[in-house]
């Protein structure tokens, strides 16, 4: 009669577990996102699209040095400098970056390139959404980095 | 092995060479002691004190300076004792006081003899806070170097290479203590030709290029050891280029060449390579215009347009250009194509057939170091091959060696001690024959009838005692240069010039200085009208066997036409077809676009769209020589690669690999014995070609080049007679026209570079005197002309111009040269007129 009894201990079993579930249900909020329709929350040190930060006063603070090129270790960033227009400069100095160039295919997000950074330039920022249709918008530009949704956060302020 | 002594350095016994400094000895022990101010080439200074050891002296031990101590038997030396150490880190901390953090921006930052010798032997950490002193930065010396005074640490490098090499001291330091700075001397200039010399050796950051600036870090480029083809020298240099473009040249050592250095031409003169203006695709005319064509629509217009000239008209109807600036490989099979596939004889370069050189160039250009006189006529080094200027001044400093200068300009180079002797055009021959009758007198030699009396104009004290200086100097370094070599009544100037060096006994060291960087390797290769490869003429059969085995083909007898020849048979309609490869003609002498538009078939390779190539039928775009493989043979017969260093810009091919495609067209299929599908086997060819280069392969040739030995080619002279000179000059035309390299022209790999086109004055040069009889100003324009042309130029005013004569430079644009003499003469006579404005 050992099949009767199984019967009978597994639909109590079911039972409590549904209980606990229908309790939970009731008495707590949900810890699952509706992504992309809520916002994920992040946390401060999570590394995701590179930002390229300015000063207060609107200057670049990249200088172009190619440090953060240096650094890469999958050969990422593409960094060419150019002399600043003393009439017109756009970053303090003599030198800033003509051309700054990430390939978003090939980072690994490491964060090397912002411990390279002299001048806290360039920072891993809190954008995740990385997804796009086109091979050829992975490959960041200038200004694609340098004006970033929120800019000037200062994101790590321990690093 | 006497000269061998033995120092002792932290206990390690040392061989050392008498007398050598303590770095260079310690050095060969296997201890770098770390130095700023010492350099190899330059004199021991003892400036920054950062080579401190401890020596063993009388009074016990003490504090000295390694780069000028010369070592003595015995001595005992501490490196690594802990005062060394302390005195070296102490030094490097006072020295890193006020240099600025500049190390992310500044263009030395990874190859930083600062940065490295912080790293080594720096403190770590500073006692100083307080704020660093602030000089001037970003302060241009001049067109082509930015100093920064800040990091600046005063070694005098720069001002010790100005003086030591360069004989020009135009930098200094001002001021005192922390506040010492380089700088020009009030409203000096900053112009020496090899200026540019002082960046490679700055040890800082304070002396950078200013052309190349913030556009490359040292440890992204990609370093090719190759050559610069700016001249005949062919100093080694590295091009270092990033994405495939040449950013920067910078110097390369080679004791037989150029030592270390290079001027600011090679230095700086990269533009060609990645010209806006390059031509991107192959063009071909198409009713009436250059239109954009695919390589191969472009190479089976060419192989139908010659086949039709040769079918209809004979292959004498076609002629080929090649250029001295162009590779062996390149001209070699310009030469082969032409000869073996076509069928003419008509080849040649513009330094080809026209110049009497010496077929075995320059016996070598280390002769120079240890040469007892120096003996230049009708060359003019400082202007042509600066390097080899700065050589010669080092010798005439140093040494004490005198310079016999025969030219009709007062060069740069006769304001050292020695004779100038200024011959007017036509006077040459007599000049010679009176230093010839000079030489066998103090030889005690029987002069020759032939040679004229003695009583002429140039029976002067400083003739008899050049040519009792040459008869009686055990080493002289003798060189002549294009203007004397080149046009009407050269063959006697050439000739009465050896007779002189027979006269004196130095025959086998008379030279010639190639201007441009393969006029040597052009001819030996066979691009001649009338030799085969390795200088051999064209009726030796032996040598002509020989090349039709290794071309597999018959070879035309029929001496061909020189360069000269061919315009003019183009002119005529005797020359249907050209095959114009690196050379424009059209730019040197505008009125020869009429005999080049005569033509029925024309194409041209090139880098750029020249005046010579918009009247082509078809024009292919050429890879400039960083871009494509070669070897080139400089003035002194050293055969040296200049590999590939960057991609070929567009859809430019080089030379060598246009010609392989054109022979391949040409033939229908490639024959087997243009089965050389790389510049190796192309080289390889080559060297069974020219017995001369015979041994030679493309690996070994190496990083310093090889030469192949002047005993390989006979050259017999002798004294021999000549005809008089001829005084080009009449009422008519009273002037001398007087024509010369400039360092800073025009010409088109050079102009390229616009950050430097206006570093050259580019006029025509009168003696004030004769300024004043015309009635001109400086600024002024004058027309010359010659009875053949005429050109206009702006007028500058220099008395180290004679009177009577006019001097223009080559490769100018406004005022082409070349239209003042015809295609076959170079001394000329000019009448000179105001232009009123």
């Amino acid at each position: 009669m050992s099949g009767l009894k199984d019967i009978v201990d597994g639909t109590r079993e079911i039972a409590l577990a549904m209980g606990v579930t229908l309790k939970t249900l009731i008495t707590e909020a949900p810890v699952t996102v509706e992504y992309p329709d809520e916002p994920m929350a992040i946390y401060p040190r999570f590394r995701g699209r590179h930002e390229l930060r300015r000063y207060e006063n609107g200057m670049e603070r990249c200088i172009g040095c190619c440090l953060c090129e240096a650094a890469c270790p999958t050969g990422a960033i593409y960094v060419e400098a150019e002399e600043n227009d003393p009439a017109k400069p756009l970053s303090p100095g003599e030198r800033h970056a003509r051309i700054y160039e990430i390939n978003l295919l090939r980072c690994i997000f490491c964060g090397d390139c912002e411990k390279a950074c002299p001048t806290e330039a360039i920072v891993l920022g809190h954008i995740i959404d990385l997804a796009d249709y086109d091979r050829h918008d992975f490959l960041l530009d200038k200004q694609a980095l340098l004006n970033p949704p929120t800019p000037n956060t200062i994101i790590r302020p321990d690093a | 092995m006497s000269d061998w002594i033995t120092i002792t350095i932290d206990g390690k016994e040392i061989k050392a060479k008498k007398g050598e400094l303590l770095t260079a000895a310690a050095k060969r022990g296997g201890i770098e002691i770390p130095v700023f101010c010492s350099h190899p080439k330059l004199d021991p200074l003892g400036a920054c004190r950062m080579c401190l050891v401890e020596a063993e002296t009388r009074r016990g031990k003490a504090l000295i300076t390694a780069c000028t101590t010369p070592v003595n038997d015995g001595a005992v030396y501490y490196y690594n004792s802990e005062r060394a150490r302390d005195a070296r880190q102490g030094t490097l901390e006072l020295i890193l006081i006020n240099h600025p953090l500049d190390c992310p921006i500044c263009d030395k930052g990874g190859e930083c003899p600062l940065q490295d010798q912080t790293l080594e032997h720096g403190p770590g950490h500073s006692h100083f806070w307080e704020e660093k002193t602030h000089k001037t930065k970003h302060y241009p010396l001049s067109d082509l170097i930015m100093l920064d005074q800040e990091r600046c640490i005063v070694c005098w490098r720069c001002i010790r290479y100005l003086q030591e090499w360069e004989d020009k001291p135009q930098l200094g330091l001002f001021h005192r203590g922390g506040e010492t700075v380089i700088d020009k001397f009030p409203a000096g200039k900053f112009d020496a030709a090899t200026s540019g010399s002082v960046i490679d050796i700055c040890p800082v950051g304070a002396l950078t290029n200013r052309l190349s600036r913030f556009s490359y870090r040292p440890w992204e480029l990609d370093k090719t050891d190759s050559i610069c083809t700016h001249c005949g020298q062919g100093c080694n240099l590295r091009i270092d280029s990033r994405s495939h473009r040449v950013r920067r040249n910078v110097a390369r050592e080679n004791p037989a060449v150029n030592d270390e250095w290079i001027c600011d031409k090679g230095r700086f003169a990269t533009g060609f390579s990645y010209h806006p203006e390059r031509l991107q695709q192959p063009l071909a005319r198409m009713n009436g215009k250059l239109e954009p064509v695919s390589w191969q629509e472009a190479i089976q217009q060419i192989v139908a347009g010659l086949q039709n000239v040769s079918k209809e008209h004979g292959p004498e109807a076609v002629g080929a250009l090649g250029s001295a600036k162009l590779s062996n490989e390149a001209n070699y099979l310009l030469g082969k194509f032409m000869r073996g596939m076509v069928g003419s004889n008509n080849v040649d370069y513009r330094e080809g057939s026209a110049v009497l050189a010496d077929p075995r160039g320059l016996p070598a250009l280390g002769d120079v170091h240890d040469a007892d006189l120096i003996v230049l006529m009708g060359a003019d080094p400082s202007e042509e091959m600066p390097v080899l200027a700065n050589f010669i001044k080092r010798a005439a400093k140093r040494r004490g060696v005198k310079l016999i200068i025969v030219h009709p300009r007062r060069i740069e180079l006769s304001r050292y001690p020695g004779i100038h002797l200024a011959p007017m055009p036509g006077q040459e021959v007599d000049l010679f024959d009176a230093l010839t009758r000079a030489s066998l007198q103090a030889g005690g030699e029987a002069i020759p009838g032939w040679l004229p009396a003695e009583d002429g104009a140039w029976n002067t004290e400083d003739v008899r005692a050049a040519g009792q200086w040459l008869a009686q100097a055990q080493k002289p370094f003798i060189v002549y240069g294009a203007d004397y070599a080149w046009g009407f009544g050269a063959r006697d100037i050439v000739t009465a010039l050896s007779n002189w060096a027979v006269a004196a006994g130095h025959d086998d060291r008379l030279g010639f200085l190639h201007a441009q960087a393969n006029a040597q390797g052009a001819g030996d290769v066979g691009l001649l009208p009338n030799q085969l490869p390795g200088r051999r003429p064209l009726s030796d059969d032996e040598a002509r066997s020989a090349i039709e085995a290794l071309w597999q083909t018959r070879l035309p007898r029929q001496p061909g036409l020189g360069y000269g020849g061919m315009m003019a048979a183009a002119a005529s309609g005797h020359l249907k077809a050209m095959i114009i490869m690196g050379a424009d003609p059209v730019g040197e002498k505008p009125s020869d676009a009429a005999a080049l538009d005569k033509l029925e078939f024309l194409v041209v390779q090139d880098l750029f769209l020249t005046e010579t190539a918009i009247r082509a039928d078809v024009v292919l775009p050429a890879a400039s020589y960083v871009e494509s493989e070669g070897s080139f043979t400089n003035t002194e017969r050293r055969l040296q690669r200049a590999p590939r260093a960057v991609k070929p810009m567009a859809k430019s091919v080089p030379d060598w690999a246009i010609l392989m495609h054109l022979a391949q067209a040409y033939w229908g299929e490639l024959p087997a014995s243009w089965q050389t599908l790389t510049i190796a086997a192309v080289f390889a060819e080559i060297t069974r070609a020219v017995p001369q280069y015979a041994g030679m392969s493309w690996e070994n040739m190496g990083a310093e080049g090889r030469q192949w030995q002047r005993s390989a080619l006979e050259v017999g002279r002798e004294l021999r007679s000549h005809d008089p000179g001829f005084d080009p000059t009449d009422r008519k035309y009273p002037f001398h026209l007087i024509i010369g390299n400039q360092l800073w022209d025009q010409g088109t790999t050079f102009a390229a570079t616009t950050e430097m086109a206006h570093l050259g004055v580019m006029a025509a040069r009168l003696h004030p005197s004769d300024a004043v009889r015309l009635q001109v100003t400086a600024g002024d324009r004058i027309r010359m002309h010659s009875g053949t042309g005429e050109i206009t130029a702006p007028v500058v005013l220099d008395d180290s111009i004679s009177p009577n004569s006019v001097f223009v430079p080559f490769s100018f644009l406004q005022a082409p040269v070349g239209e003042l003499f015809d295609r076959f003469g170079q001394r000329t006579a000019v009448a000179i007129s105001k232009v009123s404005n």
